[in-house]
């Protein structure tokens, strides 16, 4: 028949789009799997030959694997929309992670985590602008390197692009900055950590409020220890909860100046820049306290959130451009590098006195 | 290289709340699968 010949433009389009992601997601997968295939034969290596071996996660090899493929080769153009999905898989990583939470666990770390994200958020946007001041930064420059740094990285900025009418330059130094920033994170968060010999808790709290990018934050956490990671996603989960009123004060302040469009219906913006991942996690989390599943299936959909973290984590190395980070100027990169190392610093501390005074 | 672009450049596929909605609605399909023994017993 000649109708069932006929296929709409629409449905067309979603075929094409969905058939370009796969080379992507399968070198996702392969990056990811091979990731988690050295550390697993490394350690039965160790085992075997009774070798004392540090216990790298897969996690960072999957990275490193990413960083180097990105670095050397380039990821060809096919590859790139099935890539760009790794934060579609970090998101539904999270909603799942919520299995492992129980709703009073998540309220009591969720609640500390608030408190100090507050304290957090206005001393770093107050000395982010003192910094960009300092370093002539253009002043939405200026906002986009604070939102990011403050609080969301890269979905932040994003997110506050449209919203303050910034300049795409602008928009992509701001991200370049966090990128990069982000990266260095991932290697020197877990240092420090040891180094100061921070409990999982302390330290998966410490990630969550001060690595900027989720998928980073996730990771840092991560390569720490497992609980850690837990403890890094419920931090970071608060953080992005408040991205929606750090880019309304924002979207108002720049439109009193007339340099913004003014926002109408305020209810409705919060909402549409509300992360809805939030509240699929709290679901799930609502749901494994209330009992509705089993032992083992909260163990399957913990294994599940593992293996949509393994595709996040193979996006992060396979997406970070380290050439392209490098070019995008010093000032950006200064301003953002001074400003993260004051927040590291600044929530290393409440972190410290969070552990002491609210027994996380 | 020509063929090659950084990933960084397109964050349009991960932003927008739609995303969200979508990363949402497979986390909740993969649980009631996992709940109703529809899957079997993912192991890591």
């Amino acid at each position: 028949m000649a109708t069932a010949a006929i296929r709409s433009p629409k449905a067309a389009s979603f075929g094409h789009r969905t058939i370009a992601l796969i080379p992507g997601l399968l070198l996702l997968a392969a990056v990811g799997y091979a990731g988690k295939f050295i550390e697993q034969s490394i350690n039965a290596y160790a085992k075997a030959h009774h070798t004392p071996f540090p216990d790298i996660e897969f996690v960072l090899w999957a990275i490193v694997i990413g960083l180097i493929i990105a670095n050397t080769i380039g990821i060809p153009r096919i590859f790139a929309p099935g890539v760009a999905t790794y934060e579609f898989w970090l998101k539904a990583g999270i909603v799942l992670l919520g299995s492992r939470f129980l709703l009073g666990d998540v309220l009591h770390l969720g609640g500390i985590s608030l408190l100090l994200v507050a304290i957090a958020l206005s001393l770093s946007l107050a000395f982010m602008h003192l910094l960009g001041r300092a370093f002539k930064l253009k002043p939405k420059l200026t906002s986009l390197l604070a939102i990011g740094s403050a609080i969301c990285g890269v979905s932040a900025i994003i997110a506050a692009k449209p919203s303050i009418d910034a300049d795409d330059e602008d928009a992509s130094y701001a991200i370049a900055a966090i990128l990069a920033l982000g990266a260095i994170s991932l290697f020197t968060f877990p240092l420090i950590g040891h180094a100061l010999h921070l409990s999982d808790k302390a330290y998966g709290l410490w990630a969550g409020l001060a690595v900027d990018n989720t998928a980073e934050a996730t990771a840092a956490g991560a390569l720490y220890s497992d609980a850690a990671g837990k403890v890094a996603v419920l931090a970071k989960t608060t953080r992005n909860a408040l991205i929606g009123f750090i880019v309304l004060a924002y979207a108002i302040y720049w439109s009193s100046r007339g340099q913004a469009q003014v926002i109408g219906n305020k209810a409705a913006f919060l909402w549409n820049k509300f992360p809805k991942f939030v509240l699929g996690f709290l679901l799930i989390s609502l749901l494994a306290t209330v009992g509705f599943f089993a032992k083992p299936q909260l163990a399957s959909l913990a294994n599940l959130s593992r293996w949509a973290f393994l595709l996040t984590f193979a996006g992060v190395g396979l997406r970070t451009n380290l050439r392209e980070l490098g070019a995008q100027g010093w000032r950006p990169f200064a301003v953002g590098a001074i400003g993260e190392a004051f927040i590291a610093l600044l929530t290393l501390g409440l972190v410290f006195g969070a552990d002491h005074y609210l027994k996380l | 290289m020509s063929n090659t672009q950084p990933a960084e450049s397109q964050p349009a596929v991960s932003s927008g709340p739609s995303l969200d909605l979508y990363a949402v609605a497979l986390a909740l399909l993969a649980a009631l699968l996992v709940r109703f023994n529809l899957i079997p017993p993912i192991k890591w």
